[in-house]
C-alpha cells in the first residue's frame, strides 16, 4: 500500500469519524423528538430528516454547494468571518454528516421506540424531569440501537460520493477521499492506481459490517 | 459473574457503547498522530481542470513545482460540475473547462478576471471501436448501421454535445439517435467500448491514443471547422489571482506546449 | 392517613370505569378481578394516565381535574408507585435503583434495615427473585418520601409460602413508617390482613 493511499485512507476514516461525532447529537435528538413525542407538524420533520436518503447524492450535493456559496446567506455570513467551507474539509465532513444523518436519526429513532415507557414513566413518578429520564433511562437503554446506527452512519460516510465531490472538490491531499479518489482516479484514465483504494475502502466495509453485526446481532438482531 | 456465563445483553451494553467509543477514539487518535507522509501545506493554487486535460496537467504542474517550488492542485471533474462550483464560490484559481459554454457559465456570473480568458488548446474527436472489431467502418457509424453507439451525454457532456454536432453536420443524426447510449463521462465511454458492450464510441482523440481500443475515425478540425473543441482558461476572481495569472503563464509557455503537443493537443 | 378523593371516569377497553370514593384511612384496599381497571385506577392517581374525565384530589391538593382543566405531571405528585413487575431499570443495580428518587440522605439505611435488603445492594437487578424485586421497588419508591404509596399486587409474582415473608415487610412500612398506601389485590386473604377500608371494582 502505498503512502498516498494510506493518507487518503487515513484522511477518509478521520472525516467520517468525525462526521459521525458531530451528527450523533442532532441525530439523536431527532431521533427521541419523532419517537417520544406528538406535535402538529411532526410529518414535515420525519420528511425533511429522511430527505438526504431520498434525494440523490449529489441532489443533496447540490444543495450544500449553494448553502455554503456565496449566493446563499449562510455562505456570505461565513465568508464575512473568513470561514472557508467550500473545497475544504470541513466541507467533505457535512457532506458526510448531511447524508448520514437520516440513517442515524432513524436508528436512534427505533432504539429509543423499543424502550418500554413504562421504564419512563415510572421514573417520572420518582421524582425525574424530562432531561433527567432521557439521560439516565432512556438513552442508556436505547445506546445499543445508538451505537447501530452510528457504526451504519460511519459506513455510509465511509463510502460517501456524491454530494462530497459536489461541495469538496477532488483535491488531492486536500478533499480527496477513498470513494472520491477511486471515481477521479478511473475518470482521469489510471484505474490501475483506483485498485489499491478500492481494496482498503473493501476493507473498511467489512470492518464496519463486523463491527455493526457485533452490535446488534447477537440474538440475530435486535 | 459465574465463570462461563454468557453476559446478560441490558449489563452490557454500556460496555458496548464505552468499548465502540475508545476503539472509534483511539483509531482516530492513532491515525492522527502518525506523521502525514503527505505534505500537510495547503496548495498555493487549486485548478479546477475538465477531466480530459488532468494527465497533461498533472505532468506540468510537476514541471511548475519542479521551476518554481509552487504547488499547484488539481481539481478534476466534469466541466460543468466545476463551473457550477465556481459560480457558487468555490476558491478555485483557474479554471480549465473542455469547452466554451461552461466558461461562459462562469463568465456570465462574473467569476473571471477580464482579460484573462484564452484559448489554450484545441482537440479532435475520434471514432473508436473495441480492439477486436477489425473490420468496423466510420461509414456504418453514419449510416447507422449498427445497434450501439456510445457518447457523452449529448445535451451535457461537453464530448457529447460536440459528438452530436458533427452527427448533425453529416446529416446523420436522426439515423443514429436511437442507437445512442449516453454516458456521464469521457471515461465510461471508453470503457464501455474497451469492454466491449457497444458497437462504437465518440471520444476525444486524446483519450483514445491511451486506450485499448482501435480508431476508426480522426474527425480532423480542419475538416470540420464548425466543431470547435476548445478548452478555454481563466483566471477566477479571488484571494488568488496573482498565482493564478502566473500558473496561466507558464501553461501557455513552451515547456507545457511540449508536454500538450506529445500528448496530442492541438494548439489553439 | 390518606385523603383521597376520587371521581374519575376512564375508557377501559370496551368499558368505562367509573369509580367515586373518598377515603381518610391509613390502608386503602382496592379489589376486583383482573381487568377490572385496577392497575388503570393506580396510573391515574400516581399520574401517568390521563382519566377522560373527572377530579382527583388528596387533601386540598387537586391533582388532576377536567373541569378545572388541571393535570399535574407525575414528577410532581409526590405519589410512590410500585408496579406489579416492579420495573426496576435494568441498566441500574440495585443500590442505584434505590437511590434514582433519592431526597435527602438518612432514609437510605433505614429502608435497607426495614426490607432487608444489605445483601441485595450490589446486585444486577437481572438477578433477584420475584419477592426481592418487589422490596427493592418499594425501597426506591418510598425513598422519595411519598404522601401516598401505591402498590400494585405486591404479591401477585410470589409463591404462597413465600408471600407469609413479603407481607410483614408490607406490614412494617405500614408501622414504622406511617406511609399510607393504597394496595390493589385480587385476594381476599391479602385485603383482610392488611386494609383498613375496601373499594371494590366490579364490571
Amino acid at each position: 500500500m502505498s503512502a498516498e493511499t494510506w493518507a487518503i485512507a487515513r484522511f477518509t476514516v478521520l472525516m467520517a469519524g468525525l462526521a459521525t461525532v458531530l451528527v450523533l447529537p442532532p441525530a439523536i435528538a431527532i431521533g427521541w423528538l419523532l419517537a417520544r413525542r406528538e406535535f402538529a407538524g411532526k410529518t414535515l420533520v420525519e420528511t425533511i430528516a429522511s430527505l438526504p436518503l431520498v434525494l440523490p447524492p449529489v441532489a443533496t450535493g447540490l444543495l450544500l454547494l449553494w448553502l455554503f456559496g456565496r449566493r446563499s446567506p449562510v455562505g456570505q455570513a461565513l465568508d464575512a468571518i473568513g470561514v472557508e467551507v467550500i473545497f475544504t474539509w470541513k466541507a467533505v465532513v457535512i457532506a458526510m454528516m448531511v447524508i448520514s444523518f437520516p440513517l442515524v436519526a432513524r436508528s436512534a429513532r427505533a432504539g429509543i421506540e423499543q424502550v418500554d415507557r413504562r421504564y419512563e414513566d415510572l421514573a417520572a413518578t420518582l421524582g425525574a424531569g424530562s432531561f433527567r429520564i432521557l439521560r439516565t433511562i432512556t438513552l442508556p437503554l436505547a445506546s445499543r440501537g445508538i451505537a447501530a446506527g452510528a457504526v451504519l452512519g460511519f459506513s455510509r460516510a465511509l463510502g460517501e460520493f456524491g454530494a462530497t465531490i459536489m461541495v469538496a472538490g477532488a483535491i488531492p491531499g486536500r478533499t480527496r477521499t477513498l470513494a472520491v479518489g477511486i471515481y477521479t482516479l478511473v475518470e482521469t484514465g489510471r484505474e490501475e492506481a483506483a485498485w489499491s483504494l478500492l481494496v482498503v475502502s473493501a476493507l473498511l466495509a467489512f470492518g464496519a459490517i463486523y463491527l455493526s453485526n457485533r452490535l446488534v446481532g447477537q440474538r440475530g438482531g435486535v | 459473574m459465574a465463570a462461563g456465563a454468557r453476559p446478560r445483553i441490558r449489563a452490557n451494553t454500556t460496555l458496548v457503547v464505552t468499548k465502540v467509543l475508545q476503539l472509534l477514539a483511539v483509531g482516530i487518535t492513532v491515525l492522527a498522530a502518525c506523521s502525514a507522509p503527505v505534505a500537510a501545506q495547503p496548495p498555493d493554487l487549486v485548478v479546477s481542470v475538465a477531466a480530459s486535460v488532468y494527465d497533461a496537467l498533472d505532468e506540468i504542474a510537476g514541471l511548475y513545482r519542479a521551476a518554481t517550488g509552487a504547488t499547484v492542485a488539481l481539481n478534476a471533474g466534469g466541466s460543468n460540475t466545476l463551473a457550477r462550483q465556481i459560480v457558487e464560490g468555490a476558491k478555485a484559481g483557474l479554471f480549465i473547462s473542455a469547452d466554451e459554454t461552461q466558461m461562459d457559465v462562469v463568465e456570465k456570473a462574473g467569476r473571471i478576471v477580464p482579460g484573462t480568458r484564452v484559448r489554450l488548446l484545441t482537440n479532435e474527436l475520434a471514432v473508436v471501436v473495441p480492439k477486436q472489431s477489425h473490420d468496423f467502418e466510420l461509414s456504418r457509424v453514419l449510416e447507422g448501421r449498427l445497434s450501439r453507439l456510445a457518447m457523452g451525454e449529448p445535451g451535457a457532456v461537453p464530448a457529447g454535445v460536440y459528438g452530436r454536432k458533427w452527427l448533425e453536420h453529416e446529416g446523420a443524426w436522426r439515423r443514429v439517435e436511437p442507437k445512442v447510449i449516453p454516458f456521464p463521462t469521457v471515461r465510461s465511454v471508453l470503457a464501455a467500448v474497451e469492454a466491449g458492450r457497444v458497437d462504437a464510441g465518440i471520444v476525444y482523440r486524446t483519450d483514445a491514443a491511451t486506450s485499448e481500443v482501435r480508431i476508426v475515425g480522426r474527425i480532423a478540425s480542419k475538416d470540420h471547422p464548425y466543431l470547435d473543441i476548445a478548452y478555454p482558461a481563466a483566471v477566477i476572481v479571488g484571494p488568488n489571482e496573482a498565482d493564478a495569472k502566473r500558473f496561466l503563464e507558464f501553461l501557455k509557455g513552451p515547456a507545457a506546449r511540449a508536454v500538450f503537443d506529445r500528448r496530442g493537443f492541438g494548439r489553439p | 392517613m390518606i385523603d383521597l378523593s376520587i371521581d374519575i371516569a376512564m375508557r377501559q377497553g370496551d368499558f368505562v370505569l367509573s369509580v367515586r370514593d373518598t377515603a381518610s384511612v391509613e390502608v386503602l384496599g382496592v379489589f376486583g378481578p383482573s381487568g377490572s381497571g385496577k392497575t388503570s385506577l393506580l396510573e391515574a392517581i400516581a399520574g401517568i394516565r390521563r382519566p377522560d374525565a373527572g377530579e382527583i384530589r388528596i387533601g386540598d391538593r387537586v391533582l388532576y381535574s377536567s373541569q378545572q382543566k388541571i393535570d399535574l405531571p407525575a414528577r410532581l405528585r409526590r405519589i410512590g408507585y410500585v408496579p406489579q413487575d416492579a420495573l426496576l431499570f435494568p441498566n441500574m443495580d440495585v443500590r442505584a435503583n434505590i437511590n434514582y428518587g433519592r431526597h435527602e440522605a438518612g432514609e437510605f439505611e433505614s429502608l435497607v434495615e426495614i426490607l432487608d435488603l444489605r445483601s441485595l445492594l450490589d446486585r444486577r437487578v437481572t438477578m433477584l427473585s420475584g419477592g426481592e424485586k418487589q422490596r427493592v421497588a418499594i425501597a426506591r419508591a418510598l425513598m422519595t418520601r411519598p404522601s401516598i404509596l401505591l402498590l400494585d399486587e405486591p404479591l401477585a409474582g410470589v409463591d404462597r409460602e413465600r408471600r407469609e415473608v413479603i407481607l410483614p415487610y408490607i406490614l412494617r412500612i405500614r408501622k414504622e413508617l406511617h406511609v399510607p398506601l393504597i394496595y390493589v389485590t385480587h385476594d381476599e386473604a391479602e385485603l383482610n390482613s392488611i386494609a383498613d377500608r375496601v373499594l371494590r371494582l366490579g364490571r
